[in-house]
């Protein structure tokens, strides 16, 4: 039940658009629980959400190709980009930038591990070996393949240094930000970041189904100062 | 926050794992992405098709056989999947020259059970599809022939299916199936993988997978047409001259461009306001810190960064996991058909929560434990013979 709370929690931090393009985690376990679940039915509706989960995928993709592009025109090569004036708006677009494309790879991996929570779940019900063969399917579906967003993603950790100013007194600034931010997270990409990251940390803290397919647990020595206070605050209201 | 060690036996594999991982978030040196990069193309060669297919013949109760993997497309098996429903609403086999597999009828004795599934639970969760309590005319929405290539209702599944909508439960279309990229960034030109049987059923909504190379050709075709607004999908297409490009994919793709030029915000979604929420946030609150726009901006990054990499770990952990289960799977298999080639009927069900154990009590040993795995197998099936 963890994951399906977990699961649950992240879809509400999500992006509005994002919110219905997640697995359907809860209704698939319901449908395992009722007195005789069809195989066919259950892998119809599999079929289904992968579809959906392709689609979006590589929609989203899609804009963040475009957006990288401009973003990059936007930046320009010269190496006093970091004097002008609008390279506030720029830091930021790059920031959410950035983020959102993590979301979207969150997205897959939430996705992915869902599906994998699931049949395993379906075959400890029925007993059937639905399970591994189905999974190595889902390995060659394009929602899972997020190579693309990825190294987009390391390109722009790479170019921020050349954005922001050299940090001095690192761990200080560190360390008073994570107090402040915890009491200021809002809505959006930040603090749909903050609770998947506490999702991955809560998945992998060992269960009592550990097995042979179970992830080991998780270390995120350095995210404990973001992560220390455990809950999200609830978010502030916004004037629209 | 050290990692705790893995408290199964023979787990050392792994402690090895999470030791390394340990190191990775607080020194993200080269030593540690290569870690994760070489195994990501480690993982990307390996041919998977063929050992999954050899895998379902052989180890069948019948629920597995109906996923055919030997087909390229991972599209292509949700073809198989509808028409194993249409299989199970006739309740025949006559279907079986269009399938892949081998496997008893064991995996579809399940469905006539179905059919009496009338539980309201399943239908309040599921209320998109239609009339939920009953399976029979849900199925129906599947099947209209033997061959659902050719069906009709397919065709209206398709003219209704966007890529949003998700309103209804749809057995994906096989137009689908045309695009199947591989989305390397050293594939420059090549955006989709057609399959013979892609059937667009006329209506060219196969998927199309962008890259940044691609998208480059496609700016440069735009502005030698005059810029975005006076370029038109066909000159586009034809500048392009890329295989499987169709207009389709070129007009959507246009259109996107038009919006993302004229309202250049960080916003894909729409919600630009709720992107800046977090900063104006932190920043408009009454700081005693002190915390800046950058700063807040910084620490932005450093969390996405944080879940950006755990992600990364993450996923290769699950792909080494699954390949780990496959080898043991096939190993086991083998051993299963030469040492109980009399029993094996018999010994099916058995050998295979024998195996689960086996799976669960080894549960992290990777690739250097993998011939101890495989010698214990073996030696509990013989154990088994014996006392038979």
């Amino acid at each position: 039940m963890k994951f399906g709370k977990r699961i649950k929690e992240q879809i509400q931090e999500s992006l509005p658009e994002w919110r219905d393009k997640f697995l359907r985690y809860k209704e698939l376990k319901n449908l395992i629980s009722s007195p005789a679940p069809a195989e066919s039915i259950f892998v119809g509706l599999l079929n289904a959400e992968i579809e959906k989960f392709n689609a979006f995928f590589v929609e989203q993709e899609e804009d963040f190709i475009i957006h990288h592009k401009r973003l990059v025109e936007k930046c320009g090569d010269n190496d006093d980009v970091m004097f002008r004036e609008e390279i506030g708006e720029i830091r930021k677009d790059i920031v959410n930038f950035h983020g959102e494309m993590v979301l979207l790879v969150n997205y897959s991996n939430i996705n992915y591990t869902g599906l994998t929570k699931i049949l395993k779940k379906y075959d400890k019900r029925t007993g059937g070996a639905l399970r591994s063969p189905f999974i190595q399917k889902v390995l060659r579906q394009p929602f899972f393949k997020t190579d693309l967003v990825s190294r987009l993603v390391r390109e722009w950790e790479t170019t921020m240094d050349a954005m922001f100013p050299a940090l001095t007194r690192e761990v200080e600034g560190y360390e008073r930000s994570a107090a402040v931010s915890s009491a200021a997270a809002g809505e959006g990409i930040f603090r749909n970041t903050v609770a998947a990251l506490m999702t991955m940390r809560e998945m992998r803290r060992g269960s009592s189904t550990y097995g042979a397919y179970s992830l080991p647990p998780l270390n995120l020595s350095d995210s404990d100062l973001v992560l220390r206070p455990r809950h999200v605050p609830s978010p502030i209201p916004i004037p629209y | 926050m050290e990692a705790r060690p893995v408290q199964r036996s023979g787990s050392m594999v792994l402690s090895n794992l999470t030791r390394t991982t340990t190191s990775i978030p607080s020194n993200p040196s080269t030593g540690e992405e290569s870690f994760t990069r070489s195994d990501n193309t480690q993982f990307i060669s390996k041919p998977l098709g063929q050992q999954t297919y050899h895998l379902l013949s052989s180890n069948n109760n019948g629920a597995v056989g109906h996923i055919c993997s030997s087909t390229s497309s991972g599209f292509s098996t949700n073809l198989h999947y509808s028409s194993m429903a249409s299989h199970e609403r006739h309740g025949s086999s006559s279907n079986d020259t269009s399938w892949c597999h081998d496997s008893p009828h064991g995996g579809f004795l399940d469905f006539p059970e179905a059919s009496h599934v009338e539980d309201g639970g399943i239908g309040s969760a599921f209320d998109d599809i239609q009339k939920p309590n009953d399976w029979h005319e849900w199925a129906d929405h599947l099947i209209t022939d033997e061959d659902p290539l050719l069906s009709t209702s397919w065709n209206d599944l398709l003219l209704n299916t966007s890529s949003h909508s998700d309103s209804k439960v749809q057995i994906p279309p096989q137009a689908h199936q045309t695009v199947q990229q591989q989305p390397s960034p050293s594939v420059e030109l090549r955006p989709v993988g057609t399959t013979s049987s892609s059937s667009n059923n006329g209506t060219g909504k196969a998927r199309m997978r962008w890259t940044p190379e691609l998208h480059e050709a496609f700016v440069e075709a735009v502005n030698s047409l005059g810029g975005s607004e006076r370029a038109t999908p066909k000159g586009v297409l034809k500048i392009m001259k890329v295989d499987g490009l169709t207009i389709y994919h070129v007009k959507s793709h246009l259109q996107k461009y038009r919006t993302a030029r004229y309202r250049p915000e960080p916003s894909e979604n729409g919600s630009s306001e709720k992107k800046l929420t977090p900063l104006e946030h932190i920043t408009s609150l009454d700081l005693k810190g002190g915390i800046g726009i950058t700063e807040a901006l910084r620490l932005q990054m450093e969390v996405q960064k944080q879940l950006h990499e755990q992600l990364e770990i993450q996923r290769n952990l699950q792909l080494r996991i699954e390949e780990q289960g496959k080898y043991l799977q096939m190993m086991f298999e083998k051993q299963n058909s030469g040492l109980e080639k009399g029993t094996a009927s018999t010994s099916d069900t058995s050998a295979k929560s024998d195996q689960e154990d086996k799976k669960t009590d080894d549960s992290k040993e990777l690739v250097s434990e993998e011939t101890r795995n495989s010698q214990e197998p073996e030696s509990s099936q013989a154990k088994r013979t014996k006392t038979r």
